[in-house]
């Protein structure tokens, strides 16, 4: 059993390791729907180190994934400050948060979302197309290689199973050496033992290339996985465990 | 690789898995194109073909054209002087049967001289020369159209009476070559000799016969050159000359018209199926949200995301492009192959690179136009909607920027069509109309939603669920109501007004208009005339009015081609136009201004009272002076009042109305008209052509007949090519039903599982669809009641008839049709097992 500290305004890992790969500073969410606005996230605030590995755990509604968006780039915070990788997303406009994205970001989805009028290979290629890179099938090839699919380059998701397409979609986050990598519950969607191999993978992936993980999970087990854990409920930072 | 190269590479990949989710896009935008192209290609080759066979058409390089005087000696050597001339009179008269005096017909006689034709050929049958037909070394011959021979119910070698002399019909005529340059006629065409003519005693001073000279050039001389001569040897001859450039202006106008017109009726079908091809990009990019949201999660820039669908789409769009060009070149090849031979004007069959390009530019803009709104807002998908879309479902909204190209797109499409126009006020008027009826069936498709959103809840199940339907989120019903509505506004506009023009041509004009025209009755037989005609119980408001032909050359001595005239009034200089003179103002004279008429004795220089409308078309008033030309002389009169002319009576009406005194003193035959019962009209004709053998008959029934036929067929052909629209409209519904059907069948499923019955679904698709396709068609029914009612009133000036006819087919058109798309399109929602469904959504 882990133990559970009280809720810490801000946490402090970066001071141990260097300069933070993510700081989030009192960072607020409210989104508008017909009933009214509703608070996502009630003033969040963090510090991520290079190359930590972060949990976020929480129930359903807590704020988790809102929170991976944010620190993404995918979402705006309604107020706060969020710097990635040196950049300080709040002052970027929507174009120049894809360009930050495309170079700094590897995103894991629970639902893979491969484009499914492409092949293995042209969605892992993406990311390198976007960035204009001469070599992106061979270094997408690489990537597929490096999570076993070799075999499966000209396979359109369709033709994958589930644990394949998650595959497809690690090779994807990591196949531009991106300084963080977002996962989003991914393994969601898969059963235990293809979840599990999934989980390996990308844990290796990611010590290979020194990028920082920022983990959304509702699996104690898999956040176990992580350097640090954070409980979140109702928008809020409510406890952190440390691993090491 | 660059922006667009990235857009093609993953334009490459989208589309390899084919373009099944086109095929609305694909329809609509074919039909528009083809339609456009083929309209445009048809014309083409009708304005072509008339145009290289000119001088065939004209019968020469050069036409000029008189009436009432032959050339004199000094014309006749100045034509003699360019080449070969050949001299033809015209006019109409009345044939007999020679056995049988009581079978008559109002006739066209041309008189022909040994050189006529001077180009082309003629073809008789029997096989003969035209000069052997027509020689009178025996008795005199006669060259005769069919219809003469079934309306008199002979055959060649039988004899007919024209005037006072006999003619042996020896052939019929086959091929005139230069028929269609002599416009809209009354009766069949009789060709007779030169001698043939002086001997029916049909020339008489005063007598309408119109001399017509052509010119085969023996030289290098252009048209323009022979202009040139003509005006400076003959400055006062008034001799209307026409060339082998433009030999038919008034076919040639009427092609260019029905080109433009079924021009905007085919940009009306690109326009509907544009919308068609807008809501199908919409439904593409809603199937692709997810690819969008994850490309976007990955890096890539709104821009590049607009870019990469607009190269697809515009892909997708170059496709029925290229399958619309195909159709619309291969429309005049159609046309010659199924209705060839029974098109009077010649044409060039053949592909028109010019028609084709506008065409593209058209196509290319409709799809652009349409596919950006949608585009724009895809590109504002947020790549936050992978991971939620319920807490704030995206309302996406374009960027300015995108909305006002989208906009300027179609400002082209419109400047485009109106400045490539050959009448760029109407087809500007016809384009405000599109707009405004595009405008107010968008307005009321959405007051509908908002009515039927707010009424109380219903108590039937079956009618609250196809309420809903209709105004659920993402419901097409407004962009359906648009397209299908603009279809069937233009079929009720043209419904409405054909019931308009009928009314007035074949209810209201013979109502108010005399039985008969008594054309070329000379000063002398006046009176014994009206003694025949007024011997038959039921004739009533005979008149007599002397009648001359004249032309307007001055207006206050300025030369009419260079006096300042308003479009709509050329016409009254263009050509001649009747001329009476009268010491008291005729019946139902209605003077507008100035003095009532001048004296009855009044001998003084010559006044006028002429149309008021004209007059304001001409900027003229009291006091002006007008030149008319009159048997060769020009008269100055000055205007003494300025009358009301109605010609919607159908009774005699002059523009040009002298104080007697002058032209009294000219040769000139009278123009009388008289009323009679229908069933003593018979023995008139009978009675009056037998005493007076000269005169000429024209029964107004049957010219309005005649009409009324005229433009039934021109209604008709109106009326197929707006169904093209209407068939857009279809597609448009069909795209519509396709890109609901995933929800609907869901939805179906749904209800199933809680007991809902096939009959009770068709029910609610049945009301859905049913009530959509009626709003539909009352909406277009207000517009086209409106549209009619305009151009009725302000275009035409005749009374606008509301055609209960009209207003059924338009209401059930839209019913109907809608009904059964909708039942054909829910039929596999109906049919669909839940279980199958349920297990593998």
């Amino acid at each position: 059993m882990l133990g559970m500290r009280e809720p810490a305004p801000i946490t402090t890992a970066a001071e141990e390791t260097g300069t933070p790969s993510i700081q989030i500073e009192d960072v607020r969410l409210t989104l508008a729907s017909a009933a009214g606005p509703v608070n996502i996230l009630n003033g969040v605030s963090l510090e991520v180190a290079r190359g930590e590995a972060l949990a976020l755990l929480g129930p359903s509604g807590s704020g988790k994934s809102s929170l991976l968006m944010v620190a993404a780039g995918l979402e705006a915070a309604t107020s706060g400050r969020v710097s990635v990788a040196g950049q300080r997303l709040d002052a970027l406009n929507e174009d120049q948060l894809a360009r930050f994205r495309r170079e700094h970001v590897g995103i894991v989805f629970q639902s893979f979302h491969l484009v499914p009028t492409m092949t293995a290979l042209e969605n892992v290629a993406v990311p390198l197309e976007l960035l204009r890179r001469s070599d992106a099938f061979a270094k997408a090839a690489e990537a597929l290689e490096a999570v076993s699919l070799k075999h499966r380059l000209d396979h359109y998701p369709s033709q994958l199973s589930g644990g394949e397409q998650q595959r497809v979609a690690l090779a994807r986050a990591m196949v531009h050496e991106p300084e963080v990598l977002f996962a989003d519950e991914p393994t969601g969607n898969l059963d235990g033992a293809t979840g599990a191999a999934i989980v390996e993978l990308m844990f290796s992936l990611r010590a290979r290339a020194g990028a920082t993980l920022f983990l959304v999970t509702h699996e104690q087990t898999l956040a176990a996985r992580c350097d640090r854990i954070l409980h979140m409920k109702d928008g809020l930072i409510v406890a952190e465990e440390r691993h090491r | 690789m660059s922006a667009l190269g990235l857009a093609l590479c993953y334009a490459r990949r989208e589309l390899r898995s084919g373009i099944s989710g086109f095929r609305i896009f694909l329809a609509a935008l074919t039909l528009g194109v083809a339609a456009i192209a083929g309209v445009g290609s048809l014309g083409q080759a009708f304005l072509t073909g008339l145009s290289e066979q000119g001088r065939t058409l004209l019968g020469g390089d050069v036409r000029m054209a008189r009436q009432y005087q032959p050339a004199d000696e000094m014309e006749r050597a100045f034509m003699a002087g360019f080449g070969r001339v050949t001299e033809l009179a015209s006019l109409r008269s009345m044939a007999t049967d020679a056995r049988n005096p009581e079978r008559r017909a109002l006739i066209e006689i041309k008189a022909v001289d040994p050189l006529y034709p001077l180009v082309g050929q003629m073809v008789l049958e029997p096989l003969m020369p035209l000069g052997a037909a027509l020689d009178c070394s025996t008795a005199c011959g006669a060259a005769v159209e069919d219809a003469l021979l079934i309306r008199l119910g002979i055959k060649p070698g039988d004899s007919i009476r024209i005037g006072d002399a006999d003619f042996v019909v020896r052939a019929r005529i086959v091929t005139e070559p230069d028929r269609v340059v002599g416009g809209f006629t009354l009766g069949p065409r009789v060709m007779l000799s030169r001698e043939g003519l002086t001997r029916a005693g049909l020339v008489v001073e005063g007598s309408l016969i119109n001399y017509t000279y052509k010119i085969a050039f023996a030289g290098e001389t252009t048209p323009e050159e022979f202009r040139t001569a003509e005006e400076l040897a003959f400055p006062e001859a008034r001799w209307e000359v026409s060339d082998r450039t433009n030999a038919i202006p008034r076919v040639t106008r009427f092609v260019e018209q029905a080109t433009m017109f079924l021009t905007l009726i085919a940009l009306t079908a690109l326009i509907v199926g544009a919308v068609g091809a807008g809501q199908a990009v919409e439904a593409f990019l809603e199937r692709r949200r997810e690819t969008i949201a994850t490309l976007k999660a990955m890096g890539a820039e709104g821009g590049e995301i607009f870019l990469i669908y607009l190269v697809q789409i515009m892909a997708v769009a170059c496709i029925g492009l290229v399958l619309g060009l195909a159709l619309g070149a291969a429309l005049p090849f159609a046309v010659e192959y199924f209705f060839g031979a029974s098109i009077p004007a010649p044409a060039n069959y053949a592909v028109y690179p010019g028609p084709l390009v506008l065409a593209a530019v058209f196509g290319l803009l409709a799809a652009a136009g349409f596919a950006i709104p949608p585009l724009a807002r895809a590109r504002e998908i947020a790549p936050a909607g992978l991971f939620r879309d319920l807490v704030a479902p995206s309302r996406l909204r374009a960027r300015l920027s995108y909305r006002a190209a989208a906009f300027a797109i179609f400002a082209a499409i419109a400047a485009l069509s109106v400045l490539l126009s050959p009448y760029p006020e109407f087809n500007l008027g016809f384009l405000v109309g599109m707009a405004a009826v595009l405008v107010f069936l968008r307005l009321a498709g959405a007051l509908v939603r908002k009515v039927i959103a707010n009424l109380p809840r219903q108590r039937s199940q079956v009618a609250r669920l196809a309420l809903a339907n209709l105004v659920r989120p993402g419901a097409p019903s407004t962009s359906i109501m648009v397209a299908l509505g603009l279809g069937l506004t233009l079929l009720a506009t043209v419904a409405l007004l054909e019931a308009s023009v009928r009314a007035e041509v074949e209810d209201q004009l013979p109502e108010r208009a005399p039985s008969f025209f008594f054309v070329d009755i000379q000063k002398d037989q006046v009176e014994p005339f009206r003694a025949e005609v007024e011997s038959f119980k039921s004739a009533s408001d005979f008149t007599a009015t002397p009648m001359l032909r004249g032309r307007i050359v001055k207006l206050n001595g300025v030369p009419a081609e260079d006096a300042e005239i308003a479009a709509d009034s050329r016409w009254a200089v263009n050509g001649d136009r009747g001329v009476t003179y009268a010491s008291v103002p005729p019946k139902d004279t209605r003077v507008v201004e100035g003095p009532a008429w001048w004296p009855a004795d009044y001998q003084g220089p010559p006044l006028l009272s002429f149309d008021a409308e004209l007059a304001a078309g001409m900027g003229l008033k009291i006091g002006d002076t007008l030149t008319l030309n009159i048997l060769g002389r020009d008269i100055e009169a000055r205007i003494f009042n300025l009358r009301d002319v109605d010609f919607r009576t159908g009774g005699i009406n002059f523009l040009n109305i002298l104080s007697p005194g002058i032209i009294d003193q000219a040769p000139h035959s009278f123009l009388a008209t008289v009323r009679a019962d229908a069933d003593e009209e018979e023995a008139m004709f009978a009675g009056v052509s037998r005493a007076f053998p000269n005169v000429t008959i024209v029964r107004v029934k049957e010219t309005l007949a005649q009409v009324g036929e005229m433009l039934a067929a021109l209604a008709r052909g109106v009326s197929v090519a707006s169904l093209i629209t209407i068939l857009a409209g279809v597609l448009v519904l069909a795209g519509a039903i396709a890109a609901g059907h995933r929800a609907r069948l869901y939805d179906a499923v749904v209800l199933k599982v809680l007991g809902a019955t096939r009959a009770r679904l068709g029910a609610v698709y049945a009301i859905e669809y049913g009530l959509l396709g009626t709003i539909a068609g009352l909406a277009a029914l207000g517009a086209g009641t409106a549209a009619s009612w305009a151009v009725a009133t302000f275009v035409l000036d005749i009374p606008f008839v509301f055609a209960a006819r009209a207003v059924a087919f338009t209401i059930a058109g839209g019913a109907v049709g809608t009904l059964v798309l909708g039942l054909a399109g829910g039929f596999a929602a109906l049919s669909a097992k839940p279980a199958s469904r349920l297990r593998n959504p």
